[in-house]
């Protein structure tokens, strides 16, 4: 099996498309966990509202 | 085991190469046109949703100039103005530029349409088919008309903006896309008529090089003619207030006034001594004979740029006084 001996410049690149690929896989899902909590509250939200007319027709019923 | 014997690539490319990639000077176009067109849409997104929105559009975008570098690396590498871009200089592969492009257009669809809506996703997924299928595969190749047919995938972005706000596209984000639309063809033949040699040296059919600079310069003054008034007409219909009628008609009277100028040159029928001299990149820096065609397609640019800040500025102002520009 040969192996390949990187040079310094190209292990230098390397690295460095290394991190840059890992900031952007962290953002990326801090982006989808912040998304998520917005779809989830928007939801939340909707649902509290749709409820209210029920919820005080519930309770003149009562 | 079978072993090959293929020497791998070994590559040197930076993260800044692949940022190269993104076309981040257009991407900065966009995303101030699609700020506009969200802002004045004055819909009911939050603003952290608003800043990923913008956010999946840049990097849609991003991605749609990174497939097109990809596919014509070989064509850039002819010309001086994009020889030095990532691809056809060598520093990053076909290959990669193309599964870079693929990664973020799917990426930022999707989370366009898990933050927004999917009739904003949508938008931002065929803005970049158009440009990177239809445009740079298809057209760019073909027509001389191809910057005007093209010329529709950079009009979308405010649509984009408008729809990611809303949920729809009305006529008045249809405006915006027509503001851009048509003025495409003027701020890029402008370009066209002092680098002919590098588009003929690529084979690439822009209007000079098809049908010559005369009529180029004639088409450039009747898309004017046609676009100053669609650029003022924003203004008539309630979507700006005075600041963007006067940016509007001022803007563009100095932009018609330009246009005759350059339809009255020389510009662009000796291509060789018409060409942009100095750096590879040097857009501006040209012979006397090319001047008029530069000067319109500097103007050009602070001429979009304005229409759209005026708009935005007036919406925002509106909005703060609690009133609402859109009827």
């Amino acid at each position: 099996m040969t192996f390949v001996r990187l040079t310094p410049e190209q292990l230098t690149a390397r690295n460095r498309r290394n991190r840059a690929i890992a900031t952007g896989l962290i953002a990326f899902m801090v982006l989808i966990f912040v998304v998520t909590a917005l779809n989830l509250k928007r939801n939340i939200d909707a649902r509290a509202a749709l409820n209210a007319p029920v919820a005080a027709t519930g309770d003149r019923a009562g | 085991m079978a072993r090959t014997d293929v020497t791998p690539v070994l590559s040197t490319a930076q993260p800044e190469d692949f940022f190269q990639l993104l076309k981040p000077r257009v991407m900065s176009l966009v995303i101030f046109t699609a700020v506009t067109g969200l802002v004045v849409a004055s819909g009911t997104l939050d603003w952290l949703s608003s800043a990923i929105a913008i956010l999946c559009i840049a990097v849609g975008a991003g991605a749609a100039g990174a497939l097109n570098m990809a596919l014509e690396g070989e064509t850039d590498a002819l010309m001086r103005r994009t020889r030095g871009r990532p691809v056809a200089a060598g520093r990053i592969n076909k290959s990669d530029a193309l599964t870079f492009g693929i990664v973020l257009s799917i990426f930022s669809v999707m989370l366009l349409g898990m933050t927004t809506n999917w009739v904003a996703a949508s938008l931002l997924g065929l803005t970049i088919i158009y440009y990177a299928g239809f445009y740079t595969l298809l057209l760019k190749r073909r027509t001389p008309q191809n910057i005007v047919i093209g010329g529709a995938a950079g009009a979308f972005p405010p649509v984009i903006g408008w729809a990611a706000a809303t949920g729809s596209a009305p006529w008045q984000a249809w405006l915006l896309f027509a503001i851009i639309f048509l003025w495409t063809p003027p701020h890029s033949w402008a370009l066209a008529l002092y680098s002919t040699g590098d588009y003929a040296r690529a084979g690439i059919p822009m209007m000079p090089v098809v049908r010559g600079a005369k009529s180029t310069r004639l088409q450039v003054l009747i898309y004017s003619l046609v676009f100053v008034p669609v650029a003022v007409a924003p203004g008539l219909a309630g979507m700006g207030g005075p600041i963007y009628l006067t940016v509007s008609i001022v803007g563009g009277l100095a932009f018609l006034a330009l246009a005759v100028r350059l339809w009255r040159s020389r510009a662009g029928d000796e291509p060789d001594k018409a060409e942009a001299v100095g750096r590879e990149a040097a857009l501006y820096d040209v012979r006397a004979e090319a001047k008029p065609a530069r000067n319109l397609f500097a103007f050009s640019i602070l001429y979009l740029m304005a229409l759209f800040a005026a708009l935005l500025v007036e919406t925002l102002t509106a909005q703060a006084l609690g009133r609402t520009l859109i009827p």
